[in-house]
C-alpha cells in the first residue's frame, strides 16, 4: 500500500480533485434533457394526427379555439370524431346517425363558447384520410351553435 | 446468546432470525442500549457484531453547520433553474400554435345534389371538382372538366388558369367521399393564387 502511494505521487492528488468535482452541472444538464424528452414525448400523441399538408398557413393559438378532432383509419375505413383535442374515448361522438352527430357537435360547441366566451374560433383537426363529407358534417354541426355563427372556423393543416 | 430471561438479548437474537421489522427492532434495541448505563450490556452487543453508534456524532454535525457566508453563495443553480423554466415555457408556448386555414361555414344542411347550379355564376371563375375517386376536374374559361390526375398537375393548371384569365373566384366542389387532404390541397392552391373560394359538397358520382 505504502509503495503504491509513493510510486504514483500524482495519483492521490488526482483523487482529491475528483472528490472536489461539482456534480451540480451534470445533474442540471440531465434534468434539462429529461425535461426536453418529457416535452417531446408529450407532443407525440398530437403528431399522430395526420394533418393534410399545405404551403400557405396561418398560426392559430389552440387555446383560443374550440377543438374538434376527426381521425381516420385508412386500412379499416373507420372514422372517429372527438370533442376537444385530448382524443379520449369518452369524448367520442357516435357516427351512426349524421343528424345526431351534427346535433352533438353543435351542443358541444355552444357549451364551450358559453363557458369560455373569449374563445375566438372553432378549430377542426381532420386527418387527411377523413372524407370531405364528414368534415362538412362537423361544419354543419358547428353552424347549429348560435354562438359559433359570429366566430370563425379553422381547419388545421401542417406546413409543408 | 442463550435464551435467558433478559428481554434485550432475546430480542436481538430474534432479530437475526427473521427479516421482518428489522429496522424497528434495531431501533428498539438501540434505544434500550442508550437507556441502560450498564456497560456489560454494551459489551454483549459488541460481541454480536453491533458496532454501536456514538451518541455524540450527530450533535457534533449539527454544531458544525454554520450559516454560509454570503460571498460564497453560488448563483449557478438559480440561473440554471431559471433557464430551464424559460426553455420549458418557450417550448410549450410555441407548441400551442396550430397552423390552419380559415374556412367559411358550411352552406346548407343538405349537400347539394345538383351541380348545374354553378351555371348562374357569370363572372370569371375556376371550378375544381374532386370526384369520389379523388380525381380533380378543372373547369376554366377555356376548358371544360379537364382531368388532372395528380395534385401537382391540379396546382399548375389552376395557377396557369388564374394567370391566363382574370378569374377572381375558385369554386371547389368535392364529393362527400373524397379525401379531406385533397380538398385542403385545392384550398391551398386557391390561397396561393389569391382567389376567393367557396366549398360545395356533392353526393353525385361522376
Amino acid at each position: 500500500m505504502a509503495d503504491d502511494d509513493q510510486s504514483g505521487i500524482p495519483k492521490p492528488k488526482r483523487k482529491k480533485e475528483d472528490a472536489e468535482l461539482d456534480m451540480t452541472a451534470m445533474i442540471d444538464v440531465t434534468f434539462l434533457l429529461l425535461a426536453f424528452f418529457v416535452v417531446v414525448s408529450k407532443m407525440d400523441p398530437q403528431k399522430t394526427i395526420d394533418l393534410p399538408v399545405a404551403s400557405v398557413t396561418f398560426n392559430v393559438p389552440e387555446k383560443n379555439c374550440v377543438v374538434m378532432v376527426a381521425t381516420a383509419d385508412s386500412s379499416t375505413e373507420t372514422f372517429k370524431v372527438y370533442k376537444g383535442s385530448s382524443m379520449n374515448e369518452a369524448d367520442l361522438i357516435p357516427l351512426q346517425d349524421p343528424d345526431l352527430l351534427e346535433e352533438e357537435v353543435g351542443a358541444y360547441v355552444e357549451d364551450e363558447f358559453t363557458r369560455n366566451p373569449t374563445k375566438e374560433a372553432v378549430l377542426i383537426k381532420g386527418e387527411g384520410d377523413v372524407r370531405t363529407g364528414l368534415i362538412e358534417m362537423i361544419k354543419r354541426g358547428v353552424n347549429l351553435s348560435e354562438l359559433a355563427k359570429t366566430r370563425k372556423i379553422h381547419v388545421a393543416v401542417e406546413e409543408k | 446468546m442463550s435464551e435467558s430471561g433478559d428481554p434485550k438479548k432475546f430480542e436481538f437474537r430474534d432479530d437475526s432470525d427473521g427479516p421482518d421489522n428489522d429496522s424497528r427492532r434495531a431501533a428498539i434495541e438501540y434505544d434500550a442500549s442508550r437507556q441502560s448505563s450498564d456497560s456489560s450490556s454494551d459489551i454483549s452487543y459488541k460481541n454480536m457484531g453491533w458496532k454501536g453508534v456514538s451518541d455524540d456524532e450527530p450533535e457534533e454535525a449539527l454544531e458544525k453547520s454554520e450559516p454560509i457566508p454570503e460571498e460564497e453563495l453560488d448563483m449557478t443553480p438559480m440561473i440554471d433553474v431559471t433557464f430551464l423554466l424559460l426553455i420549458f415555457f418557450m417550448v410549450t408556448a410555441s407548441f400551442t400554435l396550430q397552423q390552419s386555414f380559415e374556412q367559411p361555414p358550411a352552406k346548407s344542411d343538405e349537400p347539394s345534389t345538383n351541380v348545374a347550379e354553378t351555371e348562374e355564376v357569370e363572372d370569371d371563375y375556376i371550378e375544381v371538382l374532386i370526384d369520389q375517386n379523388n380525381i380533380y376536374y378543372i373547369t376554366t374559361r377555356d376548358v371544360e372538366e379537364e382531368e388532372a390526375p395528380s395534385q401537382t398537375e391540379m396546382r399548375t393548371r389552376v395557377l396557369d388558369a388564374k394567370n391566363s384569365s382574370n378569374a377572381t373566384r375558385l369554386i371547389i366542389t368535392a364529393h362527400v367521399d373524397s379525401l379531406h387532404r385533397n380538398l385542403v390541397a385545392v384550398w391551398d392552391t386557391g390561397l396561393l393564387a389569391g382567389l376567393q373560394m367557396e366549398i360545395k359538397t356533392t353526393e353525385e358520382d361522376y
